[in-house]
């Protein structure tokens, strides 16, 4: 029997194993899931099935997909492509630039020169080698991302309607004496997660739109499309704002007529947009679900980086804030246990 | 008779589960005069675990986290004494226990063990205080109702030290 059991978990690791391409369209899927969860706990409230809620709410979103690509796409469309018929004048101009500063630093400072890589023309070489050369590479890209686009709505349909299912077999596993403890645990990470992410998404729509109006406002060109870069790195904490500043600025400094002013423009605007969003607009959308120190709040985000990449330190705030909750609900309840067995038996209190 | 949250023409759409859970939320004296909509938005907030006949839910001195209410079969209360265990009192569907946990977070004051196999409601502390924190109601209602619970038990219990909870006294 044990040997059976044995044989069940490894026949799991090795389907898990394979199947580890789809990782990310199911955390992404849960993401989704988790940022649609409120409407559906409210239609729970009314005893709607969950199959007729998610579909409606998916009908909804569809419709208003299709209204905000009518209506901002052709922007951001023409925003791209002009951005990508100017991209590689652009890197050469980049490129040009560095060429003269690494110039003038292996003149006065021979031993820097070393310590750089060989050859000039580095940003044109990092589009480059970025753009899809082959037609197969260009349909793969697409296909990779169509797939997503297919998977995230269908994970995220399944977990919304079925989790509570899967979170009663679940229970109905649970040793009694571990239910109490259990509930718990998951209702402290589930709201944890769902704050974290749905607050996340409502500060990078709220980052993203005052960048984009902000932009606009000081005449810098593809304000659209530089806001929705800014809502979207903003996810990643500490480094997402910097990278979205650098981009507007880059794009400045390469733009003819907007000279220093218009950089000093810019990183005022991505000042202000940082400091409101530190003290207004995160204690209103996540501030309430993250409770780390600052100093664990950093060392997660530089752990999560080395571990995962980007996504890691997506994912460092909120699992580090699991953590911490997981382990107190934990030792609690261990401190708890040890004063019932002091109580039932005293003897143990004799040193 | 428990009214229907959705309308007739509607009723392909109704979920039989919350449906069913929110009369046996009513009949509990803890949420008495709640009214529909309340009851609703609480029913979403339980889960719902089998027992078998003997399993102990709590123990005595276990840190409290949670608040039950009997679906099916029987839940035993009972206290440890000198001379054995003491079933406090039988509780039957509907009937709440384990509610002091809402309040404080003090261990548990007796044990809760399955009498005959059936179906528990479990609502969790945290969940709880989000509903109150999200409806005055609720919070008003509930409050009121184990204050009665409690004003009923402290008439009936005379006050020496070393007492412990009568039958029928909130856990």
């Amino acid at each position: 029997m044990k040997a059976f059991r044995l044989l069940g978990w490894a026949g799991l690791v090795a389907l898990l194993w394979l199947a580890r391409g789809l990782l990310l369209p199911v955390f992404l899927a849960a993401a989704f899931a988790y940022l649609l969860s409120p409407a559906v706990a409210w239609a729970d409230t009314l005893a709607i099935r969950r199959s007729v809620t998610v579909g409606v709410l998916f009908t909804l979103i569809v419709t208003v997909l299709v209204v905000a690509g009518f209506l901002l796409g052709p922007g951001l469309l023409a925003e791209g492509a002009a951005l990508m018929d100017r991209l590689p004048g652009l890197a050469r101009q980049i490129d040009q630039g560095l060429d003269a500063v690494v110039r003038e630093l292996a003149e006065s400072a021979p031993a820097v020169r070393r310590l750089l890589p060989e050859g000039g023309g580095w940003v044109q070489r990092f589009v480059l080698d970025r753009a899809p050369a082959e037609p197969a590479d260009l349909f793969e890209h697409v296909g990779h991302l169509f797939l997503l686009v297919i998977l995230i709505p269908f994970f995220a349909f399944f977990l919304l309607r079925d989790m509570h299912r899967l979170m009663a077999v679940a229970m109905d596993r649970l040793p009694p004496q571990h239910v109490e403890t259990s509930v718990a645990l998951w209702r402290e990470i589930n709201g944890v997660i769902g704050r974290y992410i749905r607050g996340l998404v409502m500060d990078g729509l709220v980052v993203g739109a005052l960048a984009a109006l902000g932009l606009w406002a000081a005449r810098v060109p593809y304000p659209l499309l530089l806001g929705a870069f800014a809502g979207l790195a903003n996810v990643v904490p500490f480094v997402g704002p910097l990278l979205s500043a650098a981009a507007a600025g880059l794009v400045v400094v390469l733009t003819p007529g907007q000279g220093l002013a218009g950089v000093g423009r810019v990183v005022v605007l991505f000042l202000a947009i940082k400091v409101l969003d530190d003290t207004v607009i995160q204690p209103f959308t996540i501030g309430r679900s993250v409770h780390l120190h600052p100093a664990l709040l950093l060392g997660s985000v530089v752990v999560g980086n080395h571990a995962l990449g980007v996504l890691g330190m997506i994912v460092a705030v909120p699992a580090a804030t699991v953590l911490q909750e997981s382990v107190r609900l934990l030792l609690e309840h261990r401190r708890a246990l040890a004063r019932r067995d002091l109580r039932h038996h005293p003897q143990r209190l004799v040193v | 008779m428990f009214e229907h949250p959705l309308p007739g023409w509607l009723s392909w759409a109704t979920d039989p589960e919350q449906v069913r859970r929110a009369p046996f939320l009513s009949r509990s004296p803890l949420f008495a005069g709640l009214p529909r909509r309340l009851l609703g938005r609480l029913a979403t907030r339980f889960f719902e675990k089998f027992y078998h006949a003997g399993d102990v839910i709590f123990e005595e001195g276990d840190p409290g986290r949670a608040l039950f209410v009997v679906v099916e079969g029987s839940v035993e209360i009972t206290r440890a004494t000198a001379k054995g265990p003491v079933v406090l009192n039988t509780l039957g569907p509907g009937d709440a226990f384990g509610e002091l946990a809402l309040i404080d977070d003090f261990p548990r004051s007796a044990t809760a063990r399955q009498g005959t196999e059936g179906r528990l409601l479990i609502l969790y502390k945290s969940d709880f205080d989000a509903l109150m924190e999200g409806s005055a109601r609720i919070a008003v209602v509930v409050m009121h109702n184990l204050a009665r619970q409690l004003t009923i038990y402290a008439r009936r219990t005379p006050v020496f030290p070393g007492a412990g909870p009568e039958p029928g006294a909130p856990l």
